[in-house]
């Protein structure tokens, strides 16, 4: 006898990423051999690989994860649903670390690899992890004409007004991010977002090994074979980045975590943080990251919006903000401009540019927000409270197929 | 009447010199204070906040770390404030007026901000120093990087005479980056990659300027350095870095004798830092 094993109800190996969010999975004979009944009794467990992810099942959409799960399958080759997600606490390091194993009494008759992928704080990766994400990275900006070019101009002057000084400030960098995300990840499935949490020290980050070394002349310098030697933006090899702290320690200006979790329990306050800690943290050097129009072309930008991101999150966890219908959820506003209102389009992702609406920037680079194989959230033309209920904790369709390794769901 | 005028233009000078010493004595003086501890970065909210620290910023009598403190701030409200736009104009003003600045710091900060937003002052400025260094405002190497933000043919003939007689191995570093983005020096970064006589940070830069400005013939040549048994094992790796990561896979695991080449690097006394893209790259070809 033989199962398969759907993980996100797919059996395509880039569907085998869950994250703290249980995603759909299924179950269904392929082969009844031996069987003597209409139905089977199947039981499913995980089995980690050293330092591997760990993950959790459930039969249905409530409840708690257990360990191991006994499913009754038919053998006609009906699917059963069921739900794994990761063990919070307990991320992958790399593809398949993780496998759910299906036995029938003592018998393994079918197994699955999958990974609990999950952004984590980049001081802590890898080596493994911090490799493949530089990798995918430099592939991405390939010339500097890669599919990254988009993005380095999606946040140039022309679009600063779509994403900035207003409220769907947090909504459109969460979108950009997870745009970027899951290009990277169509490079390599096993890449997540890190973030670099600019509270703390992190000395790993700013190495020749991963982010760099900047000179006393702010240009930052690689080792030999670090793939981003060859990062170029706007036909211009290399990085300026002028720390206007130790390295070794976290930048003194931008406010704590605790203190932007307690910029109050409303978005309308909390979105406070666009100027500090996020414009503070930008500010903390000289070089690309320090303008708004040339930000994105250094790639520790994405690190450190990827922290501002992981702050709302985390925001949104100790407030339950995750219902865009809920007016403490979002700071809605008849005068803001569009693209900063719950039902807006935001801009690239729509396509509007200032012939239709002159609100809108002359171009939209990149076309339409990449695909995921594991969710279908937030969609290709995401609207600001798309980005909202991201672990889909109001509309499970809601999910957005991310996580952060501090912050439960 | 010529008298008179010769009065008023004897006046002029006088009140110049005047301004010239109140200028020296403010010079030492905040430089005096610039060693004092930072000041607190505050946010600005509205273009008011944006107005009052711009004159913070402008103020020679304020202690620098306060007005490097208001910079910051100002770069921060760039990112947040409504209607910035408003008060754009006024902020370019104030940078340009404290690029003149007695104070290195504030003016490598304030020229980066206009050279970023493309600002054909700080570009005259940078340049006019460049050609002349009695007028020069940042040092030559600091002044090429900011260069290019926006390199044009009248920033690379400089940066060409740069690299034929550089002032500093930094400026000629800086010289050849700006170049990378000038497609007619190709031919210059394929002569430097493979100089090894060249410093071998400039030829990591070149390896990337090559692959910018012409990726096949990147490709070429880091195949044959990787096959030279005498080149270096950092630029080995930067070859390796760029065949494994951008290169065409199918026809690299037809090449035997890259195979090889890059088997005995794994294997010889390179140092373990290299080593890895070495194993990276053999492991996609299960070597």
């Amino acid at each position: 006898m033989n199962v398969e094993l759907q993980i996100n109800n797919s059996t395509a190996p880039e569907a085998r990423f869950v994250t703290w969010v249980p995603s759909p999975c299924r179950i269904r004979v392929t082969d009844p051999s031996g069987a003597s009944a209409s139905t089977v009794s199947v039981k499913i467990a995980a089995v980690s690989a050293a330092n591997g992810g760990a993950v959790g099942f459930r039969s249905g959409t409530t409840g708690a994860l257990a360990s191991s799960l006994t499913l009754t399958v038919p053998t006609n080759g009906t699917t059963v649903p069921f739900f794994v997600a990761g063990r919070f606490g307990q991320p992958s390091t790399k593809s398949g670390d993780v496998k759910i194993e299906a036995r029938v009494g003592n018998t393994l008759v079918g197994s699955s690899q999958l990974m609990v992928r999950i952004r984590k704080n980049a001081n802590k990766l890898t080596n493994g992890e911090r490799d493949r994400f530089i990798a995918a990275f430099a592939k991405l900006n390939n010339q500097g004409l890669g599919r990254f070019a988009d993005f380095n101009n999606m946040h140039k002057a022309s679009g600063y007004s779509q994403a900035h000084a207003a409220p769907g400030f947090l909504p459109w960098h969460r979108a950009y991010l997870l745009d970027l995300e899951r290009e990277l990840q169509a490079i390599d499935p096993s890449v997540a977002l890190p973030y670099w949490r600019f509270d703390q020290p992190a000395p790993n980050v700013f190495t020749r090994d991963f982010l760099g070394e900047s000179d006393a002349n702010g240009t930052v310098k690689f080792r030999n074979g670090n793939p981003l030697e060859f990062w170029v933006t706007d036909g211009t090899p290399g990085i300026n980045r002028t720390p206007d702290f130790p390295t070794s320690q976290a930048p003194p200006n931008p406010m704590k975590e605790a203190q932007t979790l307690a910029l109050g329990s409303q978005f309308r306050t909390f979105r406070g943080m666009e100027g500090n800690p996020h414009g503070l943290a930008h500010t903390s050097f000289g070089g690309s990251i320090q303008d708004p129009t040339t930000a994105a072309k250094d790639p520790l930008f994405f690190l450190l919006h990827c922290n501002v991101d992981r702050l709302w999150a985390k925001w949104q966890r100790q407030n339950g903000r995750f219902d865009p219908a809920t007016a403490t959820s979002f700071d809605e506003r008849p005068t803001s401009r569009p693209g900063h209102k719950l039902n807006d389009t935001m801009w690239p992702w729509n396509g509007i540019t200032s012939p239709a609406d002159p609100t809108r920037p002359s171009n939209a680079p990149g076309g339409t927000l990449a695909t995921s194989p594991c969710v279908a959230a937030p969609g290709l033309q995401p609207r600001v409270k798309d980005c909202i209920d991201y672990p889909g904790a109001i509309n499970a369709a809601a999910n957005m197929g991310f996580g952060y390794d501090d912050v439960q769901i | 009447m010529m008298a008179a005028k010769r009065k008023v233009a004897k006046k002029k000078v006088a009140k110049k010199k005047a301004a010239k010493k109140k200028a020296a004595k403010k010079k030492v003086s905040t430089r005096r204070r610039s060693t004092s501890a930072s000041a607190p970065v505050q946010v600005a909210e509205s273009t008011d906040d944006v107005q009052r620290l711009l004159k913070v910023l402008c103020d020679t009598g304020k202690l620098i770390d306060v007005r490097m403190a208001a910079l910051q701030s100002l770069g921060a409200a760039a990112f947040s404030v409504p209607n910035f736009e408003s008060v754009s104009a006024d902020y370019i003003a104030a940078l340009r007026e404290v690029s003149t600045d007695s104070h290195e710091q504030l003016r490598r900060r304030s020229l980066g901000i206009l050279m970023r937003n493309k600002d054909g002052f700080a570009q005259k400025k940078l340049l006019d120093g460049l050609k002349n260094p009695a007028k020069a405002l940042l040092p030559p190497e600091k002044a090429l990087q900011l260069l290019g933000n926006d390199a044009h043919a009248g920033a690379y003939s400089v940066a060409r005479a740069i690299v034929k007689k550089p002032p500093n191995q930094d400026a000629k570093r800086e010289a050849l980056r700006l170049l990378a983005a000038d497609v007619k020096s190709a031919p210059m970064f394929e002569k430097v990659l493979r100089d090894k006589n060249e410093l071998r940070e400039n030829r990591q830069l070149a390896a990337s300027a090559l692959h910018s400005l012409n990726p096949q013939k990147l490709q070429q040549q880091a195949l044959k350095i990787l096959k030279d048994k005498s080149d270096y094992s950092d630029i080995k790796a930067t070859s390796l870095t760029a065949l494994e990561q951008f290169g065409d896979d199918a026809k690299f695991a037809k090449d035997k004798a890259l195979m090889l080449s890059v088997t005995r690097f794994n294997s010889s006394k390179t140092p373990a830092k290299y080593k890895q893209s070495a194993r990276r790259f053999l492991s996609k070809y299960d070597q």
